[in-house]
């Protein structure tokens, strides 16, 4: 064989490998609006950028007459290249070779990667289609996928790791994307459940289709396991580039800056009538964030969860902001279970990564009920606590309006690391509502007067100018400083800006208890 | 088609649809009044007004139906 015919044998392996379980099964993708593994990462990588790793790499079973059927690739194109010139690290599984089961050699693969992105601090993407464990493998793709899982968990707070459900995830597999820093699902050709319909219908006489028990929408709104929602493949990759651009390389790493073209010093008239001046009435606290971030521009994550909880990624003079926000609208701003969890991981997730925390409060509390209370909202809340408090970025915190009780302290106070604490002149920061703190401070006055009610409307008034105000807390310096809302923007900046070169650290140790 | 539900326990202080109204995905239903503030009860999709079962005045319980819809 000369040079010739051993490039053209090369090129044909190529082209082998790159057909995947065949035309057909590729047609069957398409068919059903899923894009193929290695076209996705076509449109998700810059272009030509593609480094294809372990493209020949076939499986070793030989039971079930395994040894006769082998595909190269064996289910999952790996490799790395970059995405707006950063390097990443991808795995892509491939639906068309043995449905994306996942075998020894398959499981190897994507070790294989996650390793080097390891080694080398560079962001890992899973694109999940598969429909689990290759059965034929046996044990062993028990054994790569626990492989796998373990590299989760080391690379955690090292590197990013983004997962998109692009198809079927089920059993074991989920845990993967569930180790990860965000999971993106497609809507209706993607699901995640650790038992199916059909095993849940044998066991509990549930019944439930596929998209109602682990679709987009439902790890979106019910379950709080996924993080965004998406119509399509190629706009679930648009928003894995998007999310990127926010995260750096490594923990070691600053997220990148970039360019601001919007003044720094940019006043906000309309913000001054953002926050009713009646308490009773709710306003949505995202026409605060959106105005105050460069160009308007917020990339909320987890919209549909914990809706009382608004978390998402922006940037302040170019620089990249994590921001936290009690939503009135939505139970009336209160912190239960869900909106402490998606608090407390979005907090953690952003201090693993450098990116500071401005905080915007207005919360009366956390919600009440006997539902809230055998479901551990004493723990789930102490995961704020713990999240803030154990976070070492700059932290700037803005109370808009309330900020009662425990609430008070748990929203990224001063008691609790805020490095800068701004309050609105709407602010009511108190241990308790007036009419709460009047019923039991006064409780003997009302009941011995001529007019309890009188009286107890005339001693709220008082407590409420008295109390239910930011001077109190600003006169023990527990505020730093009570802002005009039209200036939030200048006024974050500058104290982002201060604490660029913060260094912090805790007491050492082998690693925190979180309550969990 | 998705009844509108109470988020949370609360008293109904003002009910802003009739029956056989035509009503859009996020239109203000019922105002509830929680934890001293009051909430706008919106609807979660599109559809028509078939019942409306609460009235100004109640108090209800999280989950509660309060408009059904058709």
């Amino acid at each position: 064989m000369d040079i010739e015919d051993k490039i053209k044998e090369l090129e044909r392996r190529n082209q082998e490998a790159e057909l995947g379980g065949g035309a057909k099964r590729i047609e069957q993708q398409h068919a059903k609006g899923k894009m193929t593994a290695r076209e996705r990462i076509r449109y998700l990588l810059d272009e030509e950028s593609f480094e294809e790793i372990d493209k020949f790499v076939v499986h070793r079973c030989h039971d079930f007459g395994m040894d006769k059927k082998t595909i190269p690739g064996d289910g999952v194109v790996t490799g790395y290249g970059t995405i707006d010139g950063r390097q990443v690290f991808v795995f892509s599984q491939d639906f068309t070779v043995f449905g994306g089961s996942l075998s020894g050699p398959f499981g190897e693969k994507v070790c294989k990667i996650m390793d080097l992105a390891l080694k080398n601090g560079a962001p890992v993407i899973g694109l999940n289609d598969s429909g689990g464990a290759r059965i034929q493998e046996g044990v062993i793709s028990l054994g790569s996928y626990g492989e796998i899982f373990k590299r989760n968990v080391w690379s955690s707070g090292v590197v990013p790791q983004i997962s998109v459900i692009m198809g079927p995830c089920a059993g074991g597999a989920v845990y993967s994307p569930a180790l990860t820093d965000f999971t993106i699902m497609v809507k209706k050709t993607s699901n995640m459940f650790i038992t199916g319909p059909q095993v849940i219908k044998a066991v509990t006489q549930e019944e439930v289709t596929p998209e109602e028990l682990g679709g987009a929408m439902t790890h979106n709104t019910k379950s709080g396991v996924a993080h965004f929602a998406e119509d399509s493949d190629q706009t679930a990759l648009d928003r894995v580039k998007e999310l990127l651009r926010f995260l750096p390389q490594n923990c070691r790493e600053k997220p990148p800056e970039t360019v601001c073209t919007d003044p720094s010093d940019r006043i906000d008239k309309e913000l001054n009538r953002v926050v009713p001046t009646n308490p009773k009435l709710p306003y949505n606290i995202k026409d605060i964030i959106q105005v105050v971030l460069d160009d308007q521009e917020f990339l909320e994550v987890q919209k549909h969860y914990a809706t009382n909880m608004v978390v998402g990624f922006g940037r302040l003079n170019g620089s990249v902001v994590g921001i936290v926000a009690n939503q009135p609208r939505s139970l009336a701003g209160c912190l239960d279970i869900n909106a402490s969890m998606k608090c407390a991981r979005f907090v953690r997730t952003c201090d693993a990564f450098n990116i500071p925390l401005v905080t915007f409060v207005d919360v009366p509390g956390f919600l009440p009920g006997v539902a809230q209370e055998y479901g551990g909202i004493i723990k789930h809340g102490a995961k704020i606590i713990y999240a803030y408090c154990e976070a070492t970025v700059p932290k700037v915190t803005v109370i808009t309006r309330k900020a009662y009780g425990g609430a008070y302290d748990v929203m990224s106070s001063k008691h609790h690391g805020g490095d800068i604490n701004y309050a609105y002149p709407t602010a009511e920061i108190a241990v308790m509502g007036p009419e709460g703190a009047v019923n039991i401070i006064f409780r003997k006055q009302i009941a011995e007067s001529d007019d309890p009610e009188g009286t107890r409307r005339k001693l709220v008034e008082e407590y409420r100018n008295n109390f239910a105000s930011p001077f109190k807390a600003a006169e023990l310096g527990y505020i730093d400083q009570i802002i005009f809302p039209e200036n939030t923007r200048p006024r974050l900046i500058r104290a982002l800006s201060m604490l660029k070169g913060k260094r912090e650290s805790i007491p050492s140790r082998r690693h925190g208890n979180i309550p969990l | 088609m998705s009844d509108v539900t109470a988020p949370m326990g609360g008293k109904v202080i003002d009910v802003k649809v009739n029956v056989g109204d035509a009503i859009n995905e996020g239109d203000e239903v019922v105002i509830l009044e929680a934890m001293k503030m009051e909430l706008p009860v919106v609807a979660p999709e599109g559809g028509t007004v078939k019942e409306i079962k609460c009235k100004k005045g109640d108090a209800v319980e999280a989950d509660a139906v309060l408009v059904a819809m058709g």
